[in-house]
């Protein structure tokens, strides 16, 4: 019981691209919207009818739109909407309020903003932010190596956050830093080696383009601590993020800074370099469309097949002989025998509520069921047996029986009148949280308990 | 929390690349819009459909007085000469286009000059096989909606951008182009810029979609990125033109004219503007009916 109360609930947030660009500074912005990718990237992520306002707006050479106007574009009855496409377009600094000599409030679109977009839409840029196409590589690599390469340098880091055995080699220093940073896995003393948080197991059971992204945030977080300019580091990845697959680009013209976020890159897998001097990279699948927070289809989930089959009875089968998802597993079942191709587990009241207790949440574990369903379940509706599901929510539900709240307890008033005085003050500051008339006893808050104690005497006193 | 639509949307334009009217355009006084102008805008107006979302697709279909051809994606007897493909993206300009605008761009530009270079027939039409085009668009939705791997599902519409006139020759087809659409979902919009057309506007009542005579043709882009760019969901939820009084007289059967009372076949139902005795969609077999009473014969014993 006493681990219902210290249990530690917090779920992995994660912040999509708007959100996390609106934490940026204005100067930080303005550097980002000289380059046609990051914009494209920002563009694509805004509410729908802030959207359509751009484009209006985009190709019309008088300067400024009346706020009216823009405000008949839409019907009544998405006033709403309306007003959040405004606010996240203002929070954005694409658009500027200005006063028209007339008197009427008219928005004005950002100008880097707006020559950034034609630029993305139709070309005429100067060319000097975008990566050069090479004559052919005579180490051409394809698409399914990239895709090997990818998987095998993100699974190291997997296992890294695991601490299983095989993959612990090869991480370096930086990525360490960043998993700290990130409170995936922690130390306890300085020297000592590191093991898994309740968060990083939450980070494990994600799927992996949310994975990418999650881990992206954290990185680039530490960027500025590391000496490296966000803004490049920004653009690079935006850039990154647009590339098609399979094709090889120059990194020429890159500044050291980019050249220092490319390795790094290269050692999370997001990008394929044959050796550091290298001056050609090919972006993997988990770069592309890298910055879109829309469902992706990252095949590298479809490559690897999924292994895990489910019970009505509660049985789970997973083949596979990996230790991280073994271990992914152990975390919310309880695994009963292990062959060198399969594994066999059961998932009990007793293993789901230690992995509430570590923080998952019952959707992260369907989820993770889900999403490594072998072939053969995919073919069913639901294809998790909706009894199971049901079950797993329902071990979540009932954790939640008790609401605590702090407070203070009154009790053994003299006579019925003290009592409703009190009361009714209580009632008054609005701190009262429990009453019971009959028996004379009242719950007040612990923040309000003050001004009721000094209340109390003043009457007292007084009376 | 971002309002944002889940669906992804197919948009097919389907332009109408007469030479007879583009060539009349070139002889008017203010030039208002010229051909390349209009291949340019639609590029970016087809591009910004792209960005948009990740997810939206394209295609692009010309249709001639000859044939109607795939400008974008291109057509699979064209990928013979994939192998070009990686050299023609090698040479891309490097200048900050999105590579799959370029891609686009480029793509569209090229099939336009093999269309109008192909064309050697000498013969001069009034109108394109719009009808034509509107049913290859038809097939497309479909081969798409087939082809999904994941089953996520996707609006779709037509937009037709048109100059020349309509001919009548072109009704049956039309209007079974248009209930198909009606069946699928699909969206049919349709930008005049010249002609008004009664078989457009019909097709975009009952499809629900946008009817648009540009006032001003040199604004050509700027009404399709306010108009047209929406997509079905975001429609609902903005101010855009409403449909005028629509001409919904159908064309008789055997002259194709514009007729408002006429004769129906009981069977199946085809229109004539008079009495034939026998049915040339059926071959329902009708008695004469005079509407003069017979006079009685009287018989003379």
């Amino acid at each position: 019981m006493a681990a219902f109360v210290k249990s530690v609930n917090k779920k992995l947030a994660c912040k999509d691209l708007l959100a996390y660009v609106k934490t940026l500074t204005p100067s930080v912005l303005e550097g980002l919207y000289n380059h046609p990718a990051s914009c494209l990237a920002i563009f694509r992520e805004l509410p729908d009818f802030a959207k359509h306002y751009v484009m209006r707006i985009l190709f019309v050479e008088q300067v400024m739109v009346k706020q009216n106007v823009v405000a008949t574009w839409i019907e009544k009855d998405y006033a709403n909407e309306h007003l959040d496409a405004i606010k996240a377009l203002t929070g954005l600094h694409i658009v500027h309020e200005h006063m028209q000599y007339c008197g009427l409030p008219a928005w004005k679109l950002n100008e880097s903003f707006k020559k950034s977009l034609q630029i993305a839409l139709m070309g005429g840029g100067n060319g000097a932010n975008s990566l050069e196409m090479l004559p052919p590589d005579k180490y051409a690599k394809d698409i399914a190596f990239l895709d090997s390469y990818a998987q095998e340098r993100w699974e190291c880091i997997l296992h890294y956050i695991v601490q299983s055995k095989e993959g612990s080699g090869g991480i370096s220093r930086e990525v360490t830093e960043i998993l700290l940073h990130s409170g995936l896995v922690s130390k306890d003393g300085v020297n000592s080696d590191t093991f898994i948080t309740a968060a990083g197991f939450q980070f494990l059971l994600l799927d992996i383009s949310s994975q990418i992204w999650y881990f992206m945030i954290r990185y680039l977080e530490t960027v500025e601590s590391r000496g490296m300019n966000i803004v490049e580091c920004l653009t690079f990845m935006f850039q990154l993020s647009f590339l098609t697959l399979g094709k090889d680009y120059s990194s020429d013209k890159m500044s050291d800074n980019q050249q220092r976020f490319l390795q790094h890159l290269r050692e999370f897998g997001l990008v394929y370099q044959r050796k550091r001097k290298c001056q050609r990279f090919y972006p993997t699948r988990l770069a592309i469309n890298l910055t879109s927070s829309t469902p992706k289809d990252i095949a590298l989930e479809t490559h690897k097949q999924g292994f895990i089959m489910v019970e009505t009875n509660y049985r789970v089968y997973a083949y596979t002989a990996s230790p991280l998802q073994v271990n992914l597993l152990s975390a919310f079942c309880i695994i009963l025998y292990r062959f060198p191709n399969m594994v066999v587990a059961s998932i009990t009241r007793e293993s789901v509520r230690a992995a509430f207790a570590s923080g998952i949440t019952a959707d992260q574990i369907i989820n993770f069921l889900k999403s490594h369903a072998h072939p053969e379940m995919l073919k069913k509706k639901p294809v998790i047996p909706p009894t199971i599901t049901d079950q797993i929510l329902l071990w979540e539900l009932e954790r939640n029986r008790f609401n605590f709240d702090d407070g203070v307890l009154y009790s053994q008033f003299v006579s019925q009148r003290d009592f409703e005085l009190l009361r009714d003050y209580a009632k008054d500051l609005s701190v009262l949280v429990w009453e019971n008339p009959p028996k004379r006893i009242l719950v007040v808050t612990r923040s309000g308990h003050e001004e009721v104690k000094r209340f109390w005497k003043r009457h007292k006193r007084d009376t | 929390m971002a309002y944002r639509s889940d669906e992804s949307s197919l948009l097919i334009v389907v332009l109408d690349t007469n030479p007879v009217w583009w060539g009349q355009q070139l002889s008017k006084p203010n030039r208002d819009l010229t051909f390349t102008n209009c291949i340019e805008e639609l590029l970016v107006f087809c591009n910004s459909h792209l960005m948009m979302d990740q997810r939206n697709k394209l295609c692009v279909i010309a249709a001639h007085p000859s044939k109607n051809k795939f400008l974008f994606p291109k057509s699979e007897l064209a990928d013979e000469t994939a192998s070009d493909d990686s050299e023609i993206m090698r040479q891309t300009k490097s200048d900050g286009q999105y590579e799959l605008f370029a891609k686009v761009s480029e793509t569209i530009r090229e099939e336009v000059k093999d269309l109008i270079f192909s064309d050697t027939s000498g013969e001069l039409h009034a109108d394109c096989m719009l009808s034509g085009a509107m049913s290859m668009a038809l097939c497309y939705i479909n081969r798409v909606e087939k082809e999904q791997l994941n089953k996520e599902s996707f609006s779709s519409r037509i937009l037709v951008i048109k100059g020349s006139e309509d001919h009548q020759s072109q009704y049956m087809n039309f209007m079974m182009v248009i209930f198909t659409a009606q069946k699928q979902n699909t969206i049919i919009d349709a930008c005049i810029l010249d002609q008004e057309s009664s078989l457009l506007q019909q097709a975009c009542d009952i499809t629900n979609g946008i009817y648009l005579k540009i006032p001003q043709l040199s604004g050509l882009l700027q009404y399709l990125l306010c108009v047209f760019l929406p997509d079905a969901k975001i429609r609902k939820k903005m101010t855009l033109p409403t449909n005028v009084k629509i001409d919904y007289r159908a064309a008789c059967f055997c002259h194709r004219n514009l007729v408002d009372i006429g004769y129906v076949c009981s069977v199946c139902l085809s229109i004539y503007c008079s009495f034939t005795p026998i049915c040339t969609t059926c071959h329902a077999t009708f008695k004469i009916v005079d509407p003069r009473p017979i006079p009685k014969k009287k018989i003379k014993k």
